[in-house]
């Protein structure tokens, strides 16, 4: 190729170099070794070709067979069942044990006594996962390579692994095994054998020795093509008592994440050029190829992006300039230039990997191609080796100037304020973060306080002092001072510390009950809509003068359960919804603390934060010697986390598929288009896709996020994430590659979004809804080879989906009705829940339990042995022993159990001399002794994991009603707790509801 | 006989075109909306601006109608009054800003329909309208006509 044009080599590969070592500063700090994989295939490929070279382990295998250990842990070592061709498997699967244990079952099948006997093995052997097939068994070319009897599959698809046993078994009627699914596991005690023993007077109490009707894995071959899949699923029997509700299956062999979020890898390994999960993630790595199976996947289809998720240390973003040439771009879908994009012609043309348009390549960038057809600067660019790069965007992506970072602190200087000590508080943080804000020295802060009037401060670096300013008239607001409200930190630096100092003691003899916040939310509009920013506003009474004023409501119990439920959630006055739009125009980002131990409408405050891309945080009945703390850290954070200003973001995909739906906290400027006056790292945005076209011809799907903003330091910029993902053609395919955290994430927000129109009732049964679809659905997949009576089958990958989908009906945001939850408390949780990442809220919904006493009493631990602490506990009741000592994280808050028999040493240690008074009054500090610091130093670890919020500890001793109800015990998802079911009857109730179809 | 052509002249006939009119606006800055042409901010503006005098305009010929005992035509606008009607006490009738995106579907669905009953209506109207000219200005003798299309 390119042998043609002589004068090619030596002519435009000039100007392609010298831009680059010009740019040499920005692209300097990157590592020189953008490609760590250089054998990645040519993206036009078919999906299926390029996972090839990724999948170095043999492909095509049945599951390993049977897996005797703990159903959470990954598949076993492929080692262990070297080569894995077909005909070594009945052979090499069964462990002596299998058949010892099969022996005597088979043996006296009608007689009881059988049973003890194998029960101690079965809680050992719960789930077996369906030994999940590596994801490369989907490629038809390793069938052919390592599968060597291909056509074995479809002459048995239902048998598979039959192990040579298995023929001479008893016909199914008179066996206590279920006589299909291909078992050899050794626990044969499925659907039919509980059920037999107690029609045969087996009298023995079977819920103290569950039959647990653990299935083995089956391995099967869903559709009996030639490629065909060896696809698998997990099973659990869902039987009761006859005649009663008492689950016969044992609760704690229910699939539970222990683990936490698990990211999807399967795409890494497919694409190694995608970018991280931790930027977007699908809710199924696949996309369905067709209309019709498209509505046949009853989850939300789409994806959750966290465009600024803070990279793990070490690792950054390669920061790329085209300077001075524009951005690469596809001329027809602008689709930024990428990995996936092939350069052909001698390396004068690109291909657009998402319109497949043959585009020209701008002389500046233009480089030779190797005789493999890579380009041969590929290592020096990281836009054409990494999912995720940052462009610096030339002027014409600017409509103005960018703006520098901008920050105006509206507080309430009320009486509630003053005594609640906020104000003391907030003036302290933003003190001393104000070396830290972002974009020095460009950075530009104001304050304005209000009750009554509206105060503003004149911060004129040529003065020493402050000057305050006081608006009264609150019908006709005006700015007294346009210019100088809205300073240069840098510049005015003495004049805000001052005042910053002063602001405490300004308001401590203030006595005024009201506040005039509509009002104040204007003139500070008009003082910020010059340049945009964000707008901090501290609030602690309900707004009860001038424009915007609001009622108390949400305290009538009679309008639970209504149609006119949701209308407590929804904003009351029509003006914060004006007000967020022209925020959101003028490029203003609202983050609204909300204090009051009273009600304070955090359903209407909180628009200004949902339109605006900002962030609600409420902190009830706010006193500053107990919460100051979480107040500080949390601020701390907003302030000094790396911000992108006046952002708007975009996410394209070829065409045959459009996003619909967009959900979190933004305001949408065209129809997929999101405006996000400012974003940062802890914001993440979901959205749902549909297919356009009823059938999808390529077979691999490109996503891009695309989000440009002023960086802090006044760059304009284009961060772009890339993803390809497979089309895929069956529906198992989907099942098999569908990730439960972003199917979480995405139900979640669907259920608050509902809430908002409906009532609560509406909205649990919605999620509930469709997970059972879903299973139905899964279900129907295989119910034609398999029994499935009884049984409930899910695939290894929505494992955990049920469980969430508990946690989420049991939420703070969807649980109960009126009585359970404060109104606030609920609508700042379901604003937590629009914008928070994946990963948080899994921990939100399924906290961590750790029980620490061991750990606290130990003799001599290393200083940083915190592996011992790390085993987290399922959600119930029984984890709980009352000698013991347990935290409860949820990522935003910490709960500490003081069990009622607890050695008083340890109560002594932490808690000091007081120990026995009320823990209510208590808080924890630090004690002159090794179990206190022990303790400090776990707490120090789990804030540090995720340093977004602050988890304020809350001491609860067992038996402390009601405190310990509502704040532990109603919260351990899986124990049924009034109206709400536990985790083994939700999962009663989904399978029964699957299974009546 | 002189008012009933005022009625059908002067009242009916514009009435109904600048509900025409306006309908017709309002579909074309939602399907700008639509195809980026126009940014929220805008469009909402602009449509808001006219939903108001549009409903007050069509309730009143609906009331008008009523009153001079034009059945059909009362029959024919009156679904339209009370969606309005519902609309407004619902305090749903302008169009949000924020959310303007999920809605506009919706909204343009309705406005279309709408607007196709309002070309309906002007129908009618231009048809009796046309019929009493044409009674006033060559028939006038023919009273069977004349009682046939009062």
């Amino acid at each position: 190729m390119g042998t043609e044009n002589p004068a090619r080599p030596t002519f435009p590969s000039r100007p392609a170099v010298t831009p680059f070592s010009s740019t040499g500063p920005v692209a300097g700090s990157e590592p020189p070794s953008y490609r760590p994989t250089p054998a990645a295939p040519p993206p036009a490929a078919t999906p299926f070709s390029s996972a090839g070279p990724a999948a170095a382990r043999p492909g095509f295998r049945p599951a390993p067979p049977a897996r005797f250990n703990d159903p959470s842990v990954a598949p076993p070592p492929r080692a262990s069942t070297p080569g894995g061709p077909y005909q070594q498997f009945p052979a090499a699967p069964f462990p002596p044990t299998t058949q010892q244990q099969r022996g005597p079952i088979m043996g006296q099948a009608s007689q009881a006594p059988p049973f003890p006997t194998s029960l101690p093995a079965q809680p050992q052997m719960p789930f077996v996962p369906m030994g999940s097939p590596p994801p490369q068994s989907a490629a038809p070319p390793h069938l052919g390579s390592n599968a060597p009897p291909p056509t074995f599959q479809p002459t048995f698809p239902g048998y598979p692994n039959k192990p040579p046993g298995a023929e001479m078994q008893p016909p199914p009627m008179h066996s206590n095994f279920p006589p299909n699914q291909g078992n050899y596991g050794p626990v044969p005690p499925a659907a039919p054998s509980p059920f037999m023993s107690h029609q045969g007077g087996y009298a023995p109490a079977p819920p103290m020795a569950p039959p647990v009707g653990m299935q083995p894995p089956a391995s099967v071959p869903p559709m009996g093509a030639v490629q065909a899949l060896a696809e698998d699923f997990n099973a659990l029997t869902m039987q009761t008592r006859p005649g009663t509700m008492d689950p016969l299956f044992d609760p704690k062999e229910l699939p539970r994440p222990l683990e936490g979020d698990v990211e999807p890898k399967i795409l890494v390994d497919m694409y190694p050029m995608n970018c991280s999960p931790r930027y977007l993630r699908l809710t199924t790595s696949a996309v369905p190829s067709s209309q019709s199976l498209a509505s046949r996947w009853h989850l939300p289809l789409g994806a959750v992006v966290c465009p600024l998720a803070e990279p793990p240390d070490g690792e950054e973003v390669p920061i790329v300039n085209f300077a001075p040439a524009s951005v690469v771009r596809c001329r027809r879908c602008r689709t930024y230039v990428n990995p996936y994009m092939t350069f052909t012609e001698a390396g004068r043309k690109f291909r657009c990997n998402v319109c497949t348009l043959l585009n020209d390549v701008p002389s500046e960038y233009y480089a030779q191609l190797d005789a493999s057809g890579k380009r041969v600067d590929i290592n020096q660019r990281p836009e054409l080796t990494k999912g995720t790069v940052e462009f610096v965007a030339p002027a014409e992506y600017m409509v103005r100037a960018p703006m520098p970072p901008v920050y105006f602190f509206l507080i309430d200087v009320s009486i509630s304020a003053v005594r609640s000590g906020m104000i003391e508080v907030v003036a302290n943080t933003i003190k001393s973060c104000l070396d830290e804000l972002p974009g020095f020295p460009r950075t530009q802060i104001g304050f304005a306080t209000f009750d009554s009037t509206i105060h503003f401060y004149n911060m004129k670096s040529s003065l020493t002092q402050p000057q305050m300013l006081v608006v009264s008239d609150l019908d006709d607001i005006f700015i007294p001072l346009p210019d100088d409200l809205l300073v240069n930190l840098s510049e005015s630096r003495s004049v805000v510390e001052t005042f910053l100092d002063s602001l405490p003691t300004m308001f401590q003899d203030n006595v005024n009950l009201e506040s005039a916040f509509g009002p104040a939310l204007k003139s500070a509009f008009m003082v910020m809509s010059q340049l945009g920013g964000k707008l901090l506003i501290f609030q602690n009474s309900l707004p009860s003068l001038g424009v915007g004023r609001l009622r108390l409501r949400g305290d009538d119990s009679r309008v639970y359960g209504t149609d006119k439920e949701h209308g407590l959630r929804l904003p009351e006055d029509p003006f914060y919804k004006q007000m967020a739009a022209e925020f959101s125009k003028y490029q203003i980002s609202t983050n609204v603390y909300a204090f009051s131990d009273k009600y304070t409408d955090i359903a209407s405050l909180g628009t200004l934060a949902k339109y605006t891309a900002g962030q609600v945080y409420y902190y009830p009945a706010f006193q500053s010697a107990i919460h100051g703390e979480k107040l500080r850290h949390e601020l701390r954070r907003d302030l000094t986390r790396e911000t992108a200003w006046e952002a708007v973001m975009r996410i394209r995909c070829a065409k045959g598929v459009r996003f619909t739906t967009y959900h979190g906290n933004f305001m949408l400027r065209s129809t997929d288009l999101l405006a996000l006056p400012a974003v940062d790292c802890d914001k993440a945005f979901a959205m749902q896709l549909s297919l356009e076209e009823t059938l999808l011809t390529t077979q691999t799907m490109y996503f891009q996020v695309a989000l440009l903003y002023t960086a802090s330091c006044g760059e304009r910029r284009i961060r772009v994430h890339t993803m390809a993902v497979p089309v895929v053609t069956e529906l198992a395919d989907i099942y098999r590659l569908a990730d439960t955290g972003a199917i979480v994430s995405l139900l979640s927000r669907l259920a608050i979004e509902k809430s908002l129109s409906q009532k609560l009732e509406d909205a649990r049964t919605g999620v509930q809804l469709r997970i059972v679809k879903a299973l139905r659905e899964y279900r129907n997949l295989y119910a034609v080879q398999h029994r499935l009576a009884n049984r409930m089958i899910y695939p290894e990958s929505l494992k955990f989906l049920m469980l969430y989908g508990l946690a989420l009906c049991r939420s703070t945001a969807l649980r109960g009705g009126y009585g359970d939850v404060p109104l606030d408390e609920r609508c700042a949780a379901g604003h937590i829940i629009m914008t928070v990442s994946i990963k948080r809220l899994l921990k939100l919904l399924y906290p961590s339990l750790i029980r620490l006493d061991e750990y606290l009493l130990k003799a001599s631990v290393q200083a940083d042995d915190l592996k011992s602490i790390e085993r987290r506990l399922p959600l119930t009741g029984e984890s709980l022993d009352s000698r013991g000592l347990y935290i409860y994280d949820d990522g935003f808050r910490c709960i500490i159990w003081f069990g009622r028999v607890i050695s008083p040493d340890i109560a002594k240690n932490l808690l000091g001399a007081d120990f026995a008074a009320e823990l209510s009054k208590t808080t924890l500090g630090e004690h002159d002794n090794e179990m206190s610091r022990r303790l400090m130093r776990v707490l120090e670890k789990l804030r540090n994991t995720d340093r977004a919020y602050y988890q304020l500890s809350h001491l609860v001793r067992q038996g402390e009603q009601p405190k310990e109800g509502f704040l532990l015990l109603g919260n351990l998802v899986e124990d049924q707790m009034g109206g709400n079911s536990g985790y083994a009857e939700w999962m009663l109730q989904i399978s029964r509801q699957v299974q009546q179809s | 006989m002189g008012w009933n052509l005022l009625f059908w002249l002067a009242i009916c006939f514009p009435v109904n075109i600048a509900l025409l009119a306006s309908t017709f606006y309002q579909v074309l800055i939602l399907s700008d909306l639509e195809s980026d042409y126009i940014n929220p901010f805008d469009a909402s503006s602009r449509i808001n601006y006219l939903v108001l005098p549009e409903f007050i305009a069509q309730g009143a010929l609906c009331a008008l109608c009523l009153f001079t005992g034009h059945w059909f035509m009362f029959l024919l606008t009156v679904p339209v009054t009370c969606y309005h009607l519902m609309l407004y006490v619902k305090r749903e009738h302008l169009i949000d800003v924020t959310e303007v995106f999920r809605v506009i579907n919706a909204e343009k669905k309705l406005r279309i329909a709408k607007l196709a009953l309002y070309l309906i209506v002007l129908i009618v109207t231009i048809f009796r309208l046309t019929l009493i000219g044409v009674y006033y200005l060559g028939i006038e003798d023919d009273e069977d006509i004349g009682n046939l299309w009062r």
